[in-house]
């Protein structure tokens, strides 16, 4: 070297630990959320291995077909948790149920986070006539009469598309106003730091500016909105289908089995057909729930835990 | 008012040496008011600078807070829209250039931010930071790019391992070094400084302020210094240009500045500078009152407020800034 400087007085440690890895290493330490991994990981599994684990295996018209011989069985050593007003097996159904629920969960969360990124991220960032029309059009979005507006096309489209994506693409199209706020609020906080500026003076576009130095650094917000969404959105299609208007009723989900529950004689006699589905809309829920809370934890540097 | 001091200074000397020319910089902040967010009035942060830049000088800027020299800086740099004026870099007009041709031009002139906690991408590794520059212009093989990177941190002082890191492993005066390695990457002509050591410790400082001064050397560059602290542009400047209320007052070089201040303003700045000596100690010119808004600054000379010397005269006319002695411009009704 032929400057003058000292060199750098401290020597931090050898490997350098990202954000990432900080937040991973707080979360592995929260207990509660750790349980809740493994619980929501093996509903997962286990939904996923429907086919394989379910004691009733057949390929999905059978699952959907009535059996009258089969009608209102308590539970015994053939069927673990009886069968239905339609002679079905619970615990096949409950598998296969868990599947669907997951799955639109899961579907409809991506679209959604998907959407309220880009517009949040797009109205935060450049700003000014194009942030408030982006904003008026998700004001918009989010003052549809979401309800009215499934059911009618829901009622529309019926037998012309697969029901389950129908309800996939239109609580995706619906549900993504609220992540654009909250990505838009958290875009316009972090722009203000002078790292934006430098990265636009070194010559990035706007689109790798956001992509790449704003987004990464909102991501711990869009992963606990992502969380929380997952757990709402199962609960959405689980209401829907329970009045009806969600997935088609001969495909079993969580909410299309707690449907039985209905009849006040399902509901006070035969607890086996509505408590399987009931339980695990809870637990999965609740889990998913801690998990977010975990991730909030660990991705904000103030916290402590 | 807006012609006559460009004529003065830089339009005789306009040549080949000069790495930047503004004329007649204007940038103001428009204010929104009323119900339909009409254009109500504007805060003039810079109004209406001239100056011109020699290839492999330094030229400081100095005025107090609020006094649009950060805002100066960012405009030269078109990291904000100027509102009037021309910014002639190497010879291209930048002022109206934008999109991809603007992203093309700025590879030559890069900037120095002041906050070093907050101008280092907190979620880059530091290699990447440092990186990123060349990759936005150039496909490199990553071997090579590696190693220059590492070049780079050790020509900043930095030992080769930061580039594992992640910003928030190192100090303030560690990081603002990750930052002028950042704007080193692209060899750029000219460097704007805002405010690089206002944020660190007074003993990191001078080595910061050392470092620089040393690549200025090794590597050819130009700088825009920008800086509160008298002392700091002193130690750093060729040539300082002194704002006040978005107003360049005075022009001159270090040793005439420092010596001779012609400006009341600038005098009474002067006289600030703390004095280790007792036996040297000067008596202190203190100015009454605030700065007045620049969204409604005064009439005739923007200093007429606060000016010990103020004349009627000062009130009606803004003095242009004019060469009273070679190299040194002073714009004051008393040396015209």
């Amino acid at each position: 070297m032929t400057m003058n400087t000292t060199p750098v007085e401290e020597k931090p440690p050898v490997k350098g630990l990202s954000p990432w890895g900080m937040a991973r290493k707080k979360f592995l330490k929260n207990k509660l959320a750790m349980i809740s991994s493994f619980f929501l990981a093996a509903v997962i599994i286990l939904s996923l291995l429907a086919p394989v684990l379910a004691p009733h295996i057949s390929p999905i018209p059978d699952i959907e077909k009535v059996n009258i011989s089969k009608m209102n069985i308590t539970p015994n050593g053939e069927h673990l948790l009886g069968t239905d007003k339609s002679g079905r097996d619970v615990l096949t159904r409950l598998l296969y149920g868990g599947r669907v629920s997951l799955l639109v969960g899961f579907s409809a969360t991506l679209i959604v986070i998907f959407l309220g990124t880009l517009v949040g991220s797009i109205a935060g960032f450049f700003g000014g006539r194009v942030d408030s029309l982006l904003m008026r059009f998700t004001d918009f979005v989010l003052n549809f009469p979401f309800l009215v507006f499934v059911i009618v096309l829901n009622t529309i489209l019926h037998g012309k598309v697969d029901g389950l994506w129908v309800l996939i693409g239109l609580i995706g199209l619906l549900s993504w106003g609220g992540v654009a706020r909250i990505v838009r609020s958290k875009i316009l906080a972090e722009k203000e730091n002078e790292y934006v500026l430098a990265a636009i003076s070194i010559g990035c576009s706007p689109a790798k500016v956001i992509a790449k130095h704003l987004l990464p650094n909102v991501m711990s917000t869009i992963i606990v909105q992502a969380t929380l969404l997952f757990a709402g959105l199962i609960i959405a299609e689980s209401g829907l289908s329970y009045l009806g208007f969600g997935v088609p009723q001969k495909t079993p989900s969580w909410g299309n089995m707690l449907a039985f529950a209905n009849e006040p004689d399902v509901l006070q006699g035969k607890p086996w057909m509505w408590m399987p589905p009931a339980l695990a809309i809870t637990f999965t829920i609740l889990s998913i729930n801690f998990i977010g809370e975990g991730l909030k934890d660990a991705m904000n540097p103030k916290s402590t835990r | 008012m807006t012609t006559m001091h460009e004529t003065t200074h830089t339009s005789d000397n306009m040549s080949e040496d000069n790495l930047l020319e503004i004329k007649n910089l204007k940038t103001y902040y428009p204010i929104y008011g009323g119900f339909f967010k009409r254009v109500v009035g504007n805060v003039k942060a810079v109004d209406d600078i001239s100056f011109a830049i020699k290839r492999g000088e330094t030229m400081g800027l100095v005025g107090e807070s609020g006094c649009g020299k950060s805002t100066a800086g960012r405009t030269i740099l078109r990291l904000m829209k100027p509102t009037d004026g021309q910014i002639i870099f190497d010879g291209q007009d930048i002022t109206k250039l934008s999109g991809s041709k603007l992203q093309q031009a700025r590879r030559d002139f890069q900037m120095v931010f002041q906050d070093p906690y907050a101008s280092l991408n907190p979620t880059q590794m530091v290699g990447n930071i440092i990186a990123e520059p060349i990759l936005n212009y150039e496909k490199r093989n990553k071997k090579e790019l590696k190693a220059y990177v590492k070049s780079l941190l050790l020509k900043v002082g930095l030992p080769e391992e930061a580039y594992y890191k992640y910003a928030h492993e190192f100090s303030g005066g560690q990081r603002q070094r990750i930052g002028i390695a950042r704007t080193l990457a692209l060899n750029p002509k000219l460097i704007v400084a805002d405010e690089p050591v206002s944020a660190l410790d007074v003993s990191v400082q001078s080595q910061v302020l050392n470092l620089l001064k040393s690549l200025q050397k090794e590597f050819g560059l130009t700088y825009l210094f920008i800086a509160h602290d008298l002392s700091v542009v002193k130690h750093m400047s060729d040539r300082i240009g002194v704002m006040y209320l978005g107003n360049l007052v005075e022009i001159a070089a270090n040793k005439d500045l420092y010596q001779e201040p012609l400006h009341p303003y600038t005098q009474a700045l002067i006289s600030a500078i703390p004095e280790p000596n007792p036996m040297l100690r000067k008596e202190r010119i203190v100015l009454k009152g605030d700065v007045p808004s620049p969204a409604n600054p005064p009439t005739g000379c923007p200093f007429h407020t606060r000016c010990p010397v103020a004349m009627d005269i000062c009130a009606e006319r803004k003095p242009p800034l004019k060469e009273v002695r070679p190299g040194h411009f002073v714009a004051c009704v008393l040396h015209e």
